[in-house]
């Protein structure tokens, strides 16, 4: 997993959150906002995984938010999105991204989110 | 994406996003955690000196990193649309994820300080020339609700469509009447087609 010893010469705090992405800073894909929903793919068995994208799938098994998992895990928000983009491309999970963040919701979901918060 | 994958593990919510943002110590967790269903979840970036511009990190055990982090707050309205809360990191140098966290954004809470106001200006600034709808929340948290509404909209130099409030953040219904003032500028917007 981690290609640095621990407390070897070199070590840096960037080292080592990125080490169970294999060095990889960037994500494979751009699609996973913050809010972005990612939910397990019941059907696909996670055997294989590392204990790193094992851990967020079984966070997964529900729908969570990008920033969600990231919080739940502990792992710092840009490893999140490589691991989660990894289990994207293998199939083990699906994204849901809301139409509205490309567009303001129109003015009877925003009638109803405003009832709906002074509900609250 | 193909919703209907997420059989059996329940409806994926839509998700609406709100900023919450003003200077260190102007009550924005605060506010997120008064509000928020769930105690303020906490995450963190972490960075090269040289930001994004990173592919790989052999060799780079030399570089300056920073850690970024980001305070937020879930609220459920139903079983399809969540509110997400994001306290807006203070400093300039993380406008990086300001840009993140204004795509798609529904619109932005600014928290101002009578003591420090100069210190919403660089999130007023921000949010006008992204046209992010904004309304502006003083936090009148000694309790004292002293501040005259209209001195502070002269010193922060608001335009006369943006609302501002005083508020006390750390109680849930004033925080709800702030995201219910922002909500409203949103519809306003949405119905007169700006």
């Amino acid at each position: 997993m981690s290609g640095v010893p621990p407390g070897e010469p070199g070590e840096s705090s960037l080292i080592r959150p990125y080490s169970v992405t294999g060095g990889r800073t960037r994500p494979s894909r751009s699609d996973l906002a913050l809010t972005s929903q990612v939910v397990a793919v019941p059907s696909m068995d996670p055997v294989e995984l590392d204990p790193e994208p094992g851990l967020l799938l079984s966070l997964c098994a529900r729908p969570v938010s990008v920033a969600e998992a990231a919080s739940r895990s502990g792992f710092a928000l840009g490893v999140v999105r490589i691991l989660l983009a990894d289990l994207l491309d293998q199939g083990y999970a699906v994204v849901h991204s809301s139409e509205w963040e490309k567009r303001r919701p129109d003015a009877a979901t925003l009638r109803s989110v405003l009832e709906r918060i002074r509900a609250l | 994406m193909d919703v209907m994958a997420s059989e059996g593990a329940g409806p994926v919510p839509d998700t609406l996003k709100i900023l919450v943002a003003g200077g260190f110590g102007a009550g924005k967790t605060t506010l997120v955690s008064a509000v928020s269903e769930v105690e303020s979840l906490h995450t963190e970036e972490v960075m090269t000196s040289e930001s994004v511009g990173v592919d790989d990190l052999a060799g780079v055990e030399g570089k300056t990193t920073t850690t970024v982090a980001l305070d937020f707050g879930r609220i459920t309205l139903d079983e399809s649309t969540v509110v997400y809360l994001f306290g807006t990191p203070g400093q300039k140098r993380f406008s990086f994820m300001w840009e993140e966290l204004a795509e798609g954004a529904l619109g932005a809470v600014v928290l101002a300080d009578t003591r420090r106001l100069s210190d919403s200006f660089g999130a007023i600034d921000f949010f006008e020339s992204r046209g992010v709808p904004f309304v502006v929340a003083v936090n009148c948290f000694d309790g004292q609700r002293t501040h005259r509404g209209d001195d502070v909209r002269v010193a922060l130099d608001l335009e006369d469509q943006v609302p501002l409030l005083l508020c006390d953040a750390r109680s849930r219904e004033s925080a709800k009447e702030v995201l219910v003032e922002l909500v409203a500028l949103v519809l306003r917007m949405e119905l007169s087609g700006v």
